[in-house]
């Protein structure tokens, strides 16, 4: 690669975040998830560190904040100085955002977090270096460093334990950053299968760990080009759109309030994820 | 449409294929069972054994009670990761992450790997020859009971069991379960015949919801999660309404539209006061039940619950507009020495508002009595205790179950077992009560063994589970407890059971030979027995029960509440959580580290403690207390919590194991024990929420490990977590 050709076919290098005129072609992957539906149990968290090899790290460097969990229920209150959480609690599952303009991936020094061709925001092992600019950077706090080289910690992956780690995901070392990835391993088997029959992978064929166990099925994922799929349907219908950061319906003075929103969109991040607004009954 | 562009990704994959099928001949568990290790080309593999390609085989989780079914993902030889079986009606696809941890107990490097036998205060590794060989000795010898301790058990091996215990002729069987929903059951059946109805939440538009945590644990809580789905938008788009009444928060009390916190002990006081307060708004309601509820009115229900008037007309009026509604009696309700007149008081609003037939349906009825779920009890152990203190018992067996950690210090279960010349515990782990054996028998876990269950809820039609091995044996000193009870059996009955070479064969010959009754006949037994295993259910015949109609037949007298004790002033509620559970399963550290979803603490017991109470007590976060009751004590954790009633602490069961294994083992503090000896009056059950205590500051402070952030839940104005009001959305347009 010549440093002319990289200057002269730049846009073509850089992955930009969508605009009307940088489609994505094939792929884009997305997700929404109904706040209304959640109920905070956590089985997607503990389905996420079966399928990711997820490291246990204990209570120690739990209070360290070295817990290793892709997938993270956050618990908040109504702080208005009532007696009691008397309308229960807002339960978010927070991961990766799969930010369109992530923040993480500009402040990356080797590179290592960059954007795929199908709209996820990756992480390259094997190419980082722990410099942990990108989990600074990160307004969701989704990156998760290796602090401990953890296959070889005693008492994270004991025999027979790791015997249980999924061979199409990786273990990570110490020293490097890791995050959410959509379960790419299971979306890159179905691009495979896919591709070797000539199609496209079609809506409900690969599911994320965390979709795939969810009891209340409050989450639902894929592929925003593909015009069948429920996910985009979704988003339409709510009228969020990825590639802003103000959605127009926020604006409008419409009574009747469409439940979507994406979290901390005014940073311009362009988060791939959707959260539908959670619902309280207001007749009692 | 799709690009033909060369993959570096795909190439890289192919790439990684081959050398992973090198890599990986080597190092599978062809061969663990004779403990040599041979390099096979996979020119030979197995039937389905495609190196890289994972194989979903379905069997029956055994994490807890409920019975869903699930597919475990076998790659190579190895369980990776356990799915929901679509095919069983309980679950349809889905499990909770309790679940997902059941790799976890068969992986897990704290299992009994062999047979060991009391030598002093050390275990001597023996053979299973020698062991069973003992134990028809120690059978032998004197007079006493054999008793024969167990968890719920359902299935062929509760027909092995009986049938052991039958030939033994001096046998009983004791179904315990420490967290049992007992008191309910009992209740159920008076109010409308069955223990254990069909609650219908996705028929219903309102469910008011006595302390039932049905999200979280109780009885079938993934069943119960996709029906709340329904529940919170129906097919029609139409929103259901959750009421929650209970003195601390649940994980479904944190999902409620209105969490009401009542004084603990007075939830039948409210339910016969929201009785009072719907006729008067005008619901029909039989003359002797006005009669009963005549004195309840909602100023006196408001001053005895603590809820304030406007909630309950609130909730009345709700009532009277949406209709079918749903009550639930759930464990809160249950855990006083009046639970039964609570439970009672309960079914009776539900009887009452005309939910019977709408949203509490009749289970099946299954035609093979001898495989229907025995549900365990907490009175259970009380009978088992009584015999060995009075010395009856020569012979204890423990399966599934773990009483010298869940038993009230009170019952001096310990010492009692003592008393028993011979203990034999079946058991995963050396937990409390294998620790006290004297012969310690290895099980294989829930991915090695065979084994058929019937759980007591099932959401459709009647069905059997089918449990199967989803891998060989990792350890070859391990046995399925199917396997165990055949060999006891042919120890006495040789001539009945000579023909079954093991449990498995044993399994499938009963199977097949019902097969007929199950409308199979034509089928070679052969393809019946294949189609049984892919499945991992069986419908079985169903014949519908009828629920009983009368709504009241007299007899129900609540007591007033509580009068305040000054030298123990709180109530103390030990928590059910959805992972620990009664703590079987502590030593999975993806449970440990999953944090409790109310109060996001991790790997430590913590208590529970109103705002107003702590700052009476001059408590904050991270204050090490000490909580005790009048028969013991613990320490722990102040966590500062705003769902929890100011007369209420809460401390989580399932921690502070002594033994078990290396992630349970000194991990909080086992509420259990503290328990006091106050019963149930009806049903004779330990009453888990009587118990009073006083709290008193040990003089530490700690940093609590949880994964709430400094904030502690408050969003600092950021739009993060979004709620709006129900009245302003409308989900009918959703997709």
């Amino acid at each position: 690669m010549s440093i002319v050709n990289l200057l002269g076919n730049w846009s073509d290098f850089r992955q930009q975040h969508p605009s009307d005129e940088h489609k994505h072609l094939e792929y884009k992957w997305a997700m929404s998830i109904d706040l209304d539906a959640c109920t905070g149990c956590n089985a997607c968290s503990v389905a996420c560190y079966a399928e990711n090899n997820l490291p246990v790290v204990g209570k120690e460097k739990f209070s360290h904040g070295h817990s290793h969990h892709w997938m993270r229920i956050e618990r908040y209150w109504d702080n208005d100085g009532r007696e009691f959480a008397d309308q229960g609690a807002q339960f978010l599952p927070m991961l990766c955002q799969q930010c369109e303009s992530a923040p993480c991936e500009t402040v990356c020094p080797v590179g290592a977090t960059n954007h795929t061709a199908d709209g996820l925001n990756s992480q390259n092992y094997h190419r980082c270096v722990g410099s942990r600019y990108c989990n600074a950077n990160c307004p969701y706090k989704v990156r998760y460093f290796n602090w401990y080289d953890y296959p070889t910690t005693e008492n994270v992956w004991p025999e027979p334990m790791r015997q249980q780690l999924n061979p199409d995901a990786t273990v990570r070392g110490k020293g490097v950053m890791e995050k959410c990835t959509f379960c790419l391993q299971r979306l890159r088997a179905a691009q495979s299968t896919a591709r070797t029959e000539g199609r496209s992978v079609r809506d409900g064929e690969v599911q994320t760990a965390c979709q795939q166990v969810c009891p209340t099925g409050a989450i639902t994922f894929g592929n925003l080009v593909d015009p069948e799929a429920k996910v985009g349907k979704q988003w339409m219908q709510q009228q969020v759109e990825l590639n802003k950061d103000k959605q127009a319906k926020d604006t409008a003075e419409h009574a009747s309030k469409l439940r979507g929103y994406r979290v901390l969109e005014e940073l311009r991040t362009y988060p791939s994820v959707m959260y539908l607004e959670q619902l309280r009954e207001s007749a009692i | 449409m799709i690009e033909n562009s060369f993959n570096r990704r795909d190439f890289m994959r192919v790439l990684g294929w081959g050398g992973a099928t090198v890599a990986l001949s080597g190092c599978g568990n062809t061969s663990v069972e004779d403990g040599k290790e041979f390099v096979t080309s996979y020119v030979e593999a197995a039937d389905y054994v495609i190196p890289s390609i994972g194989t979903y085989f379905n069997t029956t989780c055994a994490q807890c009670d409920a019975g869903c079914g699930i597919m475990g993902r076998v790659r190579e030889g190895r369980v990776l990761k356990l799915e929901g079986n679509p095919t069983s009606s309980i679950n349809k696809g889905k499990t909770c992450g309790l679940g997902q941890a059941g790799v976890q107990a068969h992986y897990n490097p704290d299992r009994v790997r062999e047979p060991l036998l009391r030598n002093g205060s050390k275990g001597e590794t023996i053979t299973w020859e020698k062991a069973l060989e003992l134990i028809k000795d120690k059978i032998g010898v004197g007079a006493g009971e054999v008793a024969f301790l167990t968890g719920g058990v359902s299935g062929h091996t509760k027909v092995l069991l009986k049938n052991y215990l039958d030939a033994l002729g001096s046998g009983h069987h004791y179904a315990y379960e420490a967290v049992s929903p007992a008191i309910i059951r009992a209740a159920n059946k008076k109010a409308y015949g069955v223990e254990m109805p069909r609650l219908r939440l996705d028929k219903a538009k309102v469910i008011v919801s006595f302390g039932a945590d049905f999200l979280g644990a109780w009885v079938s809580p993934v069943h119960f999660a996709q029906q709340y789905a329904r529940f919170r938008k129906n097919a029609k788009g139409e929103r259901g309404v959750l009421v929650q009444i209970e003195s601390k928060m649940t994980l479904t009390g944190a999902n409620a539209d209105r969490w009401l916190a009542v004084r603990p002990g007075t939830e039948g006081i409210f339910a016969l006061g929201l009785i009072n307060g719907l006729a008067a708004a005008g619901l029909s309601v039989p003359k002797d039940v006005l009669d009963l509820v005549r004195s309840y009115t909602i100023s006196r229900v408001s001053k005895d619950t603590g809820v304030s008037t406007e909630h309950m007309d609130k909730l009345i009026a709700l009532l009277r507009a949406r209709s079918p509604s749903l009550v639930i009696a759930g464990s809160a309700a249950e855990g006083y020495a009046h639970g039964s007149q609570n439970a009672a008081a309960i079914n009776l609003l539900n009887k009452v508002l005309g939910n019977v037939g709408k949203t509490v349906e009749p289970p099946s009825a299954i035609s093979f009595p001898q495989i229907t779920p025995t549900t365990g009890s907490r009175s259970a152990l009380q009978a088992l205790n009584d015999s060995m203190a009075q010395g009856k018992v020569k012979v204890l067996f423990s399966y599934g179950a773990n009483p010298v950690f869940t038993a009230p210090i009170t019952m001096k279960l310990k010492e009692n077992m003592k008393k028993v010349p011979f203990k034999v515990a079946f058991a995963h782990y050396m937990d409390e009560t294998a620790v006290e054996a004297d012969l310690v028998l290895p099980l294989n876990s829930a991915m090695e063994d065979w084994s058929t269950s019937v759980p007591e809820y099932v959401a459709e039609g009647a069905q059997l589970n089918i449990q199967q091995p989803l891998m060989e044996k990792l350890y070859p000193g391990t046995l399925g407890m199917g396997d165990i009870l055949l060999a006891l059996l042919k120890q006495r009955r040789p001539d009945e059971y000579k023909g079954y070479e093991d449990f498995y064969s044993y399994l499938r010959g009963a199977m097949v030979s019902i097969k007929g009754t199950l409308g199979k006949a034509s089928e070679s037994d052969d393809t019946f027995w294949d189609g049984a295993l892919s499945h991992g259910v069986v419908k079985l015949k169903d014949t519908p029960i009828s629920l009983a109609n009368k709504v009241f037949s007299g007899n129900l007298a609540l007591p007033a509440p509580f009068a305040e004790d000054g030298g123990y002033p709180l109530h103390l509620i030990p928590a059910v959580s959805a992972s620990l559970r009664d703590g079987r399963n502590a030593n999975e550290p993806w449970l440990q580290e999953s944090p409790d979803p109310l109060t996001t603490i991790v790997w430590d017991s913590w208590v529970e403690v109103h705002p107003k109470t702590a700052a009476k007590l001059g408590i904050v976060e991270g204050d090490i207390v000490e909580v005790a009751s009048k028969s013991g004590a613990i320490k722990a954790q102040v966590y500062v919590f705003p769902g929890i009633h100011p007369d209420v602490i809460s401390v989580p069961l399932g921690y502070g194991h002594e033994a078990m294994g290396r992630y349970a083992k000194g991990v909080g503090a086992n509420v259990f024990r503290m328990l006091d000896p106050i019963f149930d009056k009806e049903t004779g059950e330990l009453a888990m929420h009587e118990t009073r205590v006083k709290i008193t500051k040990a003089g530490q402070r700690v940093i609590i490990v949880k994964d709430e952030g400094p904030a502690g839940g408050n969003q600092m104005g950021r739009k993060i977590a979004v709620r709006m009001s129900s009245e302003k959305a409308n989900i009918s347009k959703e997709v």
